[in-house]
């Protein structure tokens, strides 16, 4: 027996750029977004929205909208036909529609449904609603203040569907959430600490900008069968949230997603689906609500931030301990707002090796609009302020940021946090690959310019729990029905690559079905890079199934144990002979007809899957960036930013690297451009393209360097895990530490153009931060 | 028509901006009159013996910036229609209904009140011109009557010795701060100066403390640094939520100086070799 | 009733979209990409800041690239509307189309319309475009998937095959 140990298969399917399959579809503009949908007899809704961010409704008078011809329906607070107007991911405190209190501006208050939208846009200027307006707490700081009104009344909060996150105990106030943990002695360690670095920090609230907004159509048959074709990136979540509020069996409710136009997280969990259901219920008729972009900018957005952070090091740059303490402002609704908090405690660390470390973060309402997901939430909000930290004590030791990082980056096999996934990747390497990406040892180019690094990590996957269907037909072409939504990523694609390798099919004889909770099998959501590594795990053990029921048959037909059988160029062989799959799926049934259903299935392999026991991998944020600083304007131009997808096993290496660009950009705008702006009345002032600058062709970095590390270390098929996030922290990060480097200290994102030239113009008049960098 | 109507008529070309406050209700027109169609309202030609460049005001900002005369006599103009908005706005929008809708960060109101134009205003009872520099009365205000149409634009061709600059500063869909400047050079000194700020205030301003530091001097990048300080504490500022008024100060100096230096260095020959207006 | 809800009495439309000839009765009032998506069915113009700046509406209007958003379906009377469904033809795709597909230039595809009918008037004006022709004709169409190194790539490769393309048919 040989002592070598057996190569790998050959992959013919995977590790290949496969192109696209959905291509075709959304080149030639026949690929069906939930706008391009018309369904007979379909009335259009739309909402009289909230000009207060806190007021108590006194009087609603409808009478002229409903009078208005071509009104089929006016839906208020007072008149929701569900059997619990209240949902939530986490909490349930959001009512469907604003029941006698509005909580931030943009609530939607009333909906009404018309023959056309310009109808239902006349009946809402036909409505009369007079409110009592109130003190609002618009910001982190009022809410949090000792007589801040409350927004909700926390301690009776009822848990939302989907907390999973152990038990929530707040006392009474503004906080929704609470996420604290201590390792080691951190007040022995700053003591005993050679350099000490603190700061304050602020990150903004972000809008997601998907080119499509959100879009729902509802139809009721009776009281008892709901279906909902909507721009939704977990239909299966939605799909529970519904059954919930109308007190339905789940598979009364059907969830249909048609191609989405962009999701990163603003199309997570519950949107728009309850108020669109609700009024289509009272309606009678299939209803249709079309979020436009403003609306959307108050539908969801990231939460913004402040932070204070301090960290402790040796003189020989040795970190020792960090403290961290964060406020996210969820808006008025908490949506997602716990489990942000808690990725962004889990990440405010960093990869780091610690003796100690104490992190606190909280989730403040505040009277604005909600805050969700947004990718890579958590590490982008504290990647940053960490490294930031990181450079200024290496400055101070003498050493640059690579040396720093070589020093305290955690190894593979270590541990991240107590009890959860050990470290699977190689941050070392994956940073080096950074610092060769921006030609770290040569010279800078003239100018102000700086050249920065960042590396953290996510914890990525949520919860693992997926399954998958795989139907062979008659003819041996392979049918697969998995729910993982197709936001943009190539997921469908991926999924075909997995199915055309484990059956040793052509990809052109997969076809790939997904996002329909009544026809394809349970998927948790498309979100937290999951998609590949979880759904395409559930996708390769159905074709594995499939397979060995193939060999099965393969051992009857040719009588021979499976042992001496392999699939393989669509055929069941036995050294030179073969036979092809139409041939065996006919002689199992005895006829040319039936077909063979494969079921894949993930669930957690320890414990319940819940945070703490995760995550199922950790993904790498991580990415490089060089920039230049016109003093004059403060303009900051991305020379480079580098990239680096440490992804296990790149199933279809192009789709990896437009996930980097893509995450990248998004970086790039988080850094430098994207800000929404809340005027002291709670009013977004910036709710337009003209006044949010989404990066265009001309904000791109000069240079983009993508690198795809391959270490078969995932737990996905063929050693993947998980991409699409961490371009979009790392960069970002990048970006922040870069700007230090090139002697603008940076305290608060974005770092527009006027706060750079502010802090070039401090630094000169000599109000200097301590331990600026030197050009 | 626009008698007839009254308020309830707008005259409409591209619509590129009119269209979009009729659909955020600040504004309702239930008539809209089309002027395009009327025949040579969208022509550009150049009268060499008046050395004048005459543009219909519903020629679009691409028309402007594609046309052969243009280019070659107005390269600055040419340039800065090149950059408005995007190229769909350019394809649909017209320079004369820039400049009537007034938006404080229109480009070519801001370089046309730089080189002198003068339009030229139709009713039913008669034409008169307007310079460019009066036109703008006010924020998203001008001297054109409700029964009146823009019809053309006149541009006086810069003097062989004169360079012309456009610098803006743009950060988001609209710019932020922007300088033109029309400098005359005869040997070495400056003898003419206009210089206009925009996007900054309500409207374009001529810059008269910029342009007498500026009159007389010998013709060197330096001057431009010295005028540009005057522009910062010239200029005035209209307020902007989203940017304070010593940054909009701080862009108007930079804008500025890059005009003016790039202004005069056109007009001593010294871009290209050739003149460049 | 309010004045604004006192329907105009309705034209005439008559244009051509995609070569072929349509005649509709429509409001004055109305925009084209409603009538686009929701008379004629051609939903692959789309829907998104409705503000003329992000080009996921864009259409060719005599070859010229529009914002069909902000657009009155009465400019479109007596001239040649294409949108992306009018590109592919019974030869397959079209080249800029092919490219896109190839080069990995589509994500969530929710701009590709756009940015293919804008490459489209884009490279009949400027066969070999430079950087900074590209960023002036197409920085005014936002993508928020794919970061625009591909949709660039794509750019360069369509504008390459469409010269060749030209080229063979200008030597037969």
């Amino acid at each position: 027996m040989s002592a070598i140990a057996a190569a790998p298969p050959l992959l013919t399917a995977i590790g290949h750029d496969a192109p696209r399959i959905d291509a075709i579809a959304k080149v030639t503009g026949e690929a069906q977004f939930a706008g391009d949908l018309r369904l007979h007899g379909m009335a259009y809704g739309r909402l009289l929205r909230s000009p207060y961010a806190r007021a108590r409704i006194t009087d609603i008078d409808t009478s002229r909208a409903e009078a208005l011809p071509g009104v089929i329906a006016v839906m208020t607070g007072r008149d929701l036909p569900a059997a619990d107007p209240y949902y939530g991911h986490a909490l349930k405190d959001r009512p469907i529609l604003a029941i006698d209190h509005v909580r931030f501006v943009g609530e939607p208050v009333i909906a009404v449904a018309a023959e056309s939208p310009a109808i239902a846009d006349e009946a809402i200027a036909l409505i009369d609603v007079a409110c009592e307006e109130l003190p609002a707490v618009v910001t982190i700081e009022a809410a949090l203040a000792p007589d801040a009104p409350h927004l909700h009344d926390v301690v009776n909060l009822r848990p939302g569907l989907f907390h999973g996150l152990g038990d929530i105990h707040l006392e009474p106030g503004n906080v929704c959430y609470h996420h604290t943990f201590t390792r080691g002695e951190v007040a022995q360690a700053f003591a005993a600490a050679d350099v000490v670095v603190e700061g304050q920090y602020t990150f903004p609230a972000v809008y997601q900008y998907s080119l499509e907004p959100h879009t729902t159509i509802a139809q009721w048959i009776g009281d008892d069968d709901l279906t909902v074709w909507s721009s939704c990136q977990h239909p299966f979540l939605v799909r529970a949230e519904l059954a919930d509020l109308y007190a339905l069996p789940v598979a009364a409710v059907r969830v249909v997603v048609p191609y989405l136009g962009g999701g990163f997280g603003s199309k997570s969990y519950t949107k728009m689906e309850p108020i669109t259901s609700a009024l289509a219920r009272k309606t009678g008729r299939p209803v249709r609500i079309a979020n436009s972009v403003d609306e959307a900018m108050v539908t969801t957005r990231r939460h913004g931030m402040k932070a204070w952070l301090r960290t402790a090091a040796t003189s020989d740059g040795r970190l020792l301990a960090r403290e961290v303490r964060a406020w996210f402002d969820t808006g008025a609704y908490a949506d997602n707002g716990p489990r942000v908090v808690a990725t962004g405690a889990d990440a405010a660390p960093g990869p780091y090796h610690w003796e100690a470390v104490q992190v606190d973060a909280w989730g403040v309402y505040t009277n604005t609009s909600p805050a969700g997901s947004y990718r890579a939430f958590g590490a982008s909000h504290l990647q940053w302020c960490g490294e930031l930290q990181v450079d200024e004590i290496a400055r101070r030791c003498g050493l640059d940021a690579l040396q720093i990082r070589e020093r305290n980056l955690l190894h593979r096999g270590e541990s991240v946090r107590p009890g959860g996934k050990p470290l699977d990747a190689d941050l070392i390497g994956d940073i080096r690959r950074v610092s060769a990406g921006l030609d770290w040892e040569t010279p800078k180019p003239a100018g102000i310019v700086g050249r920065g690094m960042s590396v953290g990590l996510l914890a990525a996957g949520a919860h693992p729990v997926s399954t998958a269907i795989v139907r062979m037909e008659a003819d041996g072409g392979a049918t697969l029905l998995v729910s993982s939504t197709e936001v943009g990523q190539g997921a469908r694609t991926v999924f075909g690559q997995i199915v055309a390798e484990e059956l040793a099919l052509p990809l052109e004889k997969v076809r790939v079905l997904g996002g329909d909770t009544g026809v394809t099998p349970y998927d948790r959501s498309t979100g937290a890079s999951r998609s590949t590594t979880i759904a395409g795990l559930a996708v390769l053990r159905a074709a594995a199934d499939i397979r060995s029921q193939l060999l099965a048959i393969g051992s009857r037909v040719f009588d021979l144990p499976q042992e001496a059988l392999t699939a393989r160029a669509a055929a069941v062989w036995h050294e030179g002979e073969s036979v092809p799959y139409p041939d065996l799926i006919k002689a199992h049934f005895g006829m040319v007809g039936g077909e063979l259903i494969g079921h894949g299935e993930v669930r957690p392999e320890r414990g319940s899957g819940s945070y703490a026991e995760g995550p199922v991998f950790w993904e790498v944020c991580i990415g490089g960036a060089e920039v230049t600083v016109d003093a004059e304007t403060g303009r900051v131009t991305v020379n480079k930013a580098v990239s680096v997808a440490d992804v296990g096993k790149a199933l279809n290496p192009r789709l990896v690297e437009a996930q980097e660009m893509g995450g990248a950009m998004q970086g790039i705008g988080n850094a430098l451009h994207e800000e929404m702006l809340f005027d002291e009345t709670g009013t977004l002032l910036n709710a337009t393209l003209f006044e949010y600058h989404v990066p265009s062709i001309a904000d791109m970095p000069d240079t983009f360097v993508s690198n795809i590390v391959e270490n078969a270390d995932g737990p996905g098929p063929y050693g993947a895990k998980g991409v699409g996030e961490g371009a979009l922290a790392g960069v970002a990060a990048a970006i922040a530490t870069a700007l230090a480097d090139a002697g603008v200290p940076i305290d608060t994102l974005p770092a527009t153009p006027e706060r750079v030239w502010r802090a070039l113009e401090a630094r000169e008049v000599g109000t200097v931060n301590e331990g600026e960098a030197r050009r | 028509m626009l008698a007839h109507f009254g308020p309830d008529a707008a005259v409409y070309a591209g619509g590129t901006e009119l269209l979009i406050v009729m659909k955020e209700r600040l504004a309702h027109f239930p008539h809209l009159i089309d002027i395009k169609r009327i025949p040579g309202l969208n022509e550009i030609a150049f009268d060499p013996e008046r050395r004048e460049l005459s543009i219909g005001a519903v020629a679009t900002h691409r028309d402007v910036e594609r046309s052969p005369v243009v280019r070659e006599r107005f390269p600055a103009l040419g340039k800065m229609e090149a950059a408005v908005a995007n190229i769909r706005v350019r394809s649909a929008g017209t320079i004369g209904g820039n400049l009537c809708f007034a938006e404080p960060h229109s480009d070519p109101a801001t370089l046309l009140t730089a080189l002198d134009a003068h339009l030229t205003l139709t009713s039913a009872s008669g034409s008169h011109q307007l310079p460019m520099a009066s036109f703008i009365t006010g924020l998203m205000e001008t001297a054109r009557h409700h029964e009146e149409i823009l019809v053309t634009i006149k541009v006086p061709e810069p003097a062989s010795n004169a360079g012309v600059a456009y610098e803006r500063f743009k950060l988001h869909e609209r710019p932020t701060a922007a300088v033109a400047a029309v400098i005359v050079v005869d040997c070495g000194a400056i003898t003419a100066a206009q210089v206009v700020a925009g996007s900054v205030g309500e409207r374009p301003q001529r810059l008269l403390e910029t342009e007498a530091i500026l009159r007389g001097q010998p013709a060197g990048p330096e001057m431009a640094t010295v005028a540009a300080d005057v522009i910062r504490d010239e200029v005035e500022t209209s307020g902007d939520v989203f940017e304070s008024e010593a940054y909009t100060r701080q862009l108007a100096h930079t804008v500025g100086r890059r005009a003016i230096a790039a202004a005069i260095q056109r007009a001593t020959g010294e871009e290209d070799g050739r003149r460049v207006a | 009733m309010s004045p604004e809800t006192a329907a105009p009495a309705k034209m005439h439309l008559k244009t051509t979209v995609n070569g072929r000839p349509v005649s509709l009765q429509i409001e004055p009032r109305a925009i084209l990409l409603d009538i686009l998506r929701d008379d004629l069915g051609l939903t692959g113009a789309k829907r998104s800041c409705d503000t003329q700046v992000c080009g996921a509406c864009t259409v060719l209007l005599d070859g010229s690239p529009m914002s069909a958003c902000c657009t009155l379906a009465y400019e479109a009377g007596g001239r040649e509307v294409e949108t992306i469904e009018g590109l592919a033809g019974p030869h397959g795709l079209h080249p800029i189309q092919q490219a896109f597909v190839d080069r990995v230039a589509i994500q969530c595809g929710f701009c590709t319309p756009g940015f293919v009918l804008a490459t489209k008037a884009m490279l009949a004006e400027y066969p070999r475009p430079t950087r900074s022709e590209i960023e002036d004709f197409l920085g005014g169409n936002l993508c928020r998937c794919t970061g625009y190194w591909n949709i660039l790539d794509a750019v360069a490769v369509a504008a390459g095959r469409l010269e060749s393309a030209n080229g063979r048919s200008e030597a037969s």
